[in-house]
């Protein structure tokens, strides 16, 4: 999972457990997060954090607290800092607070579950999120939706609705991601009930279980779906659509989960993607080569037939010669992601052309 | 300056050695520094006559490390033999290796880590980097290991060899094996168990020392041996086991023992 499609964005290389858990705890708007370790981890993922939502436009500062541990913390146990880093976020008023680990704290072996297990009127929720244990960005998510999860009120009677479980809250075009999803759930007559997690609060997590079906953001995270799907009986659709067909057979799955008749939908889908290529008339029967987007980085598993099956669609001739065009990282979402992936397209040939 | 550490399993007597050889060369005149590096805090208390004296990271916890002295955390205990406890965390939390760092960089920035002798009584098990922090660099370059004939204590003392011939690997280490002590548990052939032991990993016997009631009774009185019965022959033990190390001068690096060469070498030696 990474935070910026550029391809010199250095997360994926896998990156940082406790990063990744921050990127979703960090979006319960009611909520303080407070990182138990050394001063730098939270200073280090403030930075990112809050540089990451100024490039994607969002004023925003993270809500977040160090225990800032020095050598004293870890020579006699950082367990007291916690408390009182706890009851410095407790006065703050938030409506749950969410403790993450460090490397250091859990190779001391401070009990970070034992101290958030005491009662204190406002849920104290642990997130293991030290990143040596072999965890990845991902990891970090992963643990993060589970924690958070368990601020889900009991699984009550499902509507016609569905969640985004695990949007990739750091990457660019997660907003435009999300409305794509509303336009193609829309053609079903499905709602979203709940971002999970993206810009809610604490009391909208109760809902969490009430939706017919819950959308992944990506296939990684079906452990999350899974999970949810044992705590909350809701089935899932494991990843946000990508491709022409890729995006109907979505519009299908959901039909399916939800008992709902999608031929309909999507023909609509379908007259819809037509539409969108004859935009494009101007570049086909153009050479283009798919090619990875930087030497060191590989593409999204599924990129390259993606391509292909837009390259076909427009009539375009893969060729070792052609317009060099780098295979998306992730892949677009849905039907609009792929007309923005075909603007980039038409200005690389255009440029070709020029030589 | 010569610095020297016991190591060995828990219980084995290290710290009624350590303080015992303290006090026997002190009495050669010598200036010697102790230090107790075991979060249990008494390796020094018999030298003290039974007082507990503040431990450096207690010192470092209550009033942070900046407003530390010399005298704060060195005490003179019998034959002004300077005492120092590194402590440690309270049980079942912290690091207590990451505290004997952070000890010996206080003693280091205190300019405390002097004298003739510099004797280092260390946590029975090598449990980490920080318990190894004696044997690197610029610290103990002698290393004695204490054990009886019995066989966990033997088991321990082969640990202990391994971790100095892993750090003697390194570049600008000294660290080296100075000899096995025996600290008898009146085993029948323990003498010979503990020497050819000690032969097999490349090192030798350098003192044996008898069980002898002096020792608990001594221990009771809140004093060393040296100091309780200095003409008993315990104490003469201990005075011979002082001249032997302040003199020696034969340090090896160690061979220890593979496990299944262990469980063979406990096979010819114990009677079943």
């Amino acid at each position: 999972m990474n935070s910026n499609p550029s391809p010199s964005n250095s997360s994926r290389f896998e990156g940082c457990t406790l990063t990744g858990a921050l990127s979703v705890t960090t979006e319960v708007r009611d909520a303080v997060s407070v990182i138990h370790g050394p001063a730098g981890c939270t200073h280090h993922n403030f930075s990112l954090l809050h540089a990451t939502h100024l490039a994607n436009d969002r004023l925003e500062v993270p809500r977040l607290l160090s225990t800032r541990l020095t050598e004293n913390g870890i020579i006699f146990g950082g367990e007291d800092a916690l408390e009182e880093t706890v009851a410095q976020a407790l006065s703050l008023s938030p409506a749950a607070v969410f403790v993450l680990s460090t490397c250091i704290v859990e190779t001391i072996g401070d009990d970070v579950a034992a101290i958030c297990a005491k009662s204190r009127g406002v849920p104290v929720i642990p997130v293991p999120t030290a990143g040596f244990l072999g965890g990845v960005f991902e990891t970090g998510v992963m643990n993060a939706l589970s924690s958070v999860a368990s601020l889900a009120g009991p699984a009550d009677e499902k509507t016609l609705s569905a969640n985004l479980i695990g949007e990739k809250n750091l990457e660019y075009g997660v907003e435009e991601n999300a409305a794509e999803i509303v336009r193609l759930l829309s053609r079903l007559g499905i709602a979203v009930n709940l971002r999970f997690v993206r810009g809610i609060e604490t009391q909208d997590i109760r809902r969490l279980g009430s939706a017919a079906v819950n959308i992944l953001r990506e296939p990684a995270l079906r452990p999350v779906g899974e999970d949810l799907e044992r705590r909350l009986g809701t089935p899932y659709v494991d990843s946000f659509p990508a491709g022409l067909s890729g995006t109907c057979r979505f519009l299908e799955e959901v039909g399916r989960i939800c008992g709902i008749d999608a031929t309909a939908a999507v023909e609509e889908e379908q007259s819809h993607q037509a539409e969108m290529l004859s935009r494009f008339d101007d570049i086909a029967g153009s050479r283009v080569c798919f090619r990875s987007p930087h030497p060191m980085l590989r593409g999204d598993p599924g990129a390259e037939a993606i391509c292909t099956e837009c390259a076909e669609a427009l009539n375009l001739i893969v060729d070792p010669d052609g317009a060099a065009i780098p295979l998306p990282y992730p892949a677009p979402v849905g039907t609009a992601g792929l007309r923005r992936m075909l603007h980039r397209w038409r200005v690389l040939i255009r440029e070709k052309r020029r030589g | 300056m010569k610095q020297i550490a016991l190591y060995g399993k828990g219980g084995i007597g290290k710290s009624t050695t350590a303080a015992n050889l303290s006090a026997a060369l002190a009495g050669e005149k010598l200036d010697i520094l102790q230090i107790g590096c075991d979060p249990k805090h008494d390796s020094t208390r018999m030298l003290m006559h039974g007082t507990w004296i503040p431990t450096v990271l207690d010192l470092i916890r209550e009033r942070g490390d900046e407003n530390i002295t010399v005298d704060d955390v060195v005490y003179r205990g019998f034959r002004g033999v300077r005492c120092v406890e590194a402590g440690g965390p309270e049980p079942g939390i912290g690091c207590a290796g990451r505290g004997i760092i952070a000890t010996f960089q206080l003693l280091e920035r205190l300019d405390a880590l002097k004298g003739d002798v510099i004797v280092y009584d260390v946590l029975g098990d090598v449990v980490c980097g920080g318990f190894a922090m004696p044997m690197r660099e610029g610290y103990a370059q002698e290393i004695y290991l204490v054990t009886s004939g019995e066989l966990m204590s033997i088991y321990a003392a082969n640990n202990i060899a391994k971790a100095i011939a892993r750090l003697s690997r390194r570049v600008r280490s000294r660290c080296t094996l100075g000899g096995v002590i025996c600290n008898a548990k009146n085993i029948e052939g323990e003498q010979e168990l503990v020497e050819e032991f000690a032969r097999r990993i490349n090192s030798r016997l350098i003192a044996y020392i008898p069980r002898d009631r002096v020792v608990q009774i001594a221990e009771l009185q809140k004093q060393t041996v040296v100091e309780y019965a200095p003409e008993s022959g315990q104490a003469a033990v201990y005075q011979e086991l002082a001249r032997t190390v302040y003199g020696n001068e034969t340090t090896s690096i160690p061979t220890p023992l593979e496990m299944d060469e262990l469980e063979s070498f406990a096979l010819e030696f114990v009677q079943v």
